[in-house]
């Protein structure tokens, strides 16, 4: 939505993206170095975010929406990560589509690749070491990482635009029910999806899986006893 | 035996729910037009703002899909990359599987 985010709020949220983009370009290198085996496993989590977030899904409300495909990247990789990837799908869109723009860049990378990942990961850092299903916890991390990119964007919004009466909270409730509300339903399904997606993971791939500490070989050899 | 594709069927249902919602909804809203929440968002931006719609313009100007059809296809190539990534690496990690 180029144009529509005053041009000081811009800034705000390039200054507050592009830190969190260094530190991400800084983990990548290191992360690969570490493991070449990573890459394929960037490949399959990042390729999710490119085909979930090019599809527009009618949702309840009666208007379209985006999922964001981000959260088997946060898992993975941890939020700084999923923002370098992000900020690729965000730059073709805006580039390409018209969708987004130049100087929005930096809150979307802020909503979809910062603080939707972050929710994310934190949910993931609680369940990790708890027995609760892995699976249950990729459905979680996926689903709220998607409904925070959006609760976030409604946020940045009513910074921009504080209602006359009730200020940034009662447009932010407005903006929640445009977007946030929307979001619920492809939120849901795309967590399903995701978890599907991360059993074939552990079916093909659990080694990798392990090495990079993103599940206990406990946890991961339970999985895939049941599969 | 059931419990091993509870994902598989869980995914089919949700997807299942979904398109069933999508048809009752476009049924049964005759205001519903299933344009993007962006749109909607402009919208909402434009009244509290108290600023047509029109008045805002791109900070950076920009290069707009010329159509429709246009944009459509540059969004199923995002999507043929990602699937191209996801087949591939799926494949590359069966074949590494196979091997071992």
């Amino acid at each position: 939505m180029e144009g529509f985010l005053p041009l000081q709020w811009c800034i705000v949220w390039w200054v507050i993206a592009l830190p969190c983009l260094l530190l991400g370009i800084y983990q990548l290198k290191k992360v690969v170095d570490l493991d070449r085996e990573a890459l394929p496993l960037l490949g399959v989590t990042g390729g999710f975010i490119f085909i979930l977030s090019s599809l527009k899904l009618p949702s309840v409300t009666g208007s379209c929406s985006h999922p964001t495909g981000t959260g088997l990247s946060t898992i993975s990789f941890g939020p700084w990560i999923t923002a370098v990837v992000c900020t690729i799908v965000l730059l073709f869109q805006s580039l390409f589509l018209a969708h987004g723009g130049i100087s929005v860049l930096g809150a979307n990378i802020v909503s979809m690749g910062i603080v939707g990942p972050l929710v994310g990961y934190w949910v993931y850092r609680l369940l990790r070491d708890t027995p609760v299903n892995i699976y249950i916890t990729v459905f979680l991390v996926s689903a709220l990482a998607d409904i925070f990119t959006y609760v976030t964007t409604s946020f940045e919004l009513a910074l921009a635009y504080p209602a006359e009466t009730g200020g940034v909270v009662s447009s932010f409730i407005l903006f929640l029910g445009i977007f946030a509300l929307t979001q619920v339903p492809i939120a849901i399904v795309e967590g399903i999806i995701l978890a599907l997606v991360f059993k074939y993971i552990v079916t093909l791939k659990p080694d990798i899986l392990i090495r990079l500490k993103i599940f206990s070989e406990k946890q991961i050899n339970a999985a895939r006893a049941d599969n | 035996m059931a419990f091993r594709y509870i994902l598989e069927i869980l995914a089919i249902i949700a997807i299942g729910t979904f398109c069933a919602l999508f048809l009752y909804m476009s049924a049964s809203l005759n205001g519903a037009e299933f344009a993007g929440t962006d749109s909607a968002g402009s919208r909402l931006i434009a009244n509290l703002s108290g600023t047509p719609l029109e008045n805002f313009q791109p900070f950076i100007p920009q290069w707009k899909p010329p159509s429709r059809e246009i944009e459509s296809s540059l969004f199923a190539l995002q999507a043929a990359i990602g699937g191209i990534l996801v087949g591939g690496i799926f494949g590359y990690w069966i074949g590494q599987k196979k091997k071992a």
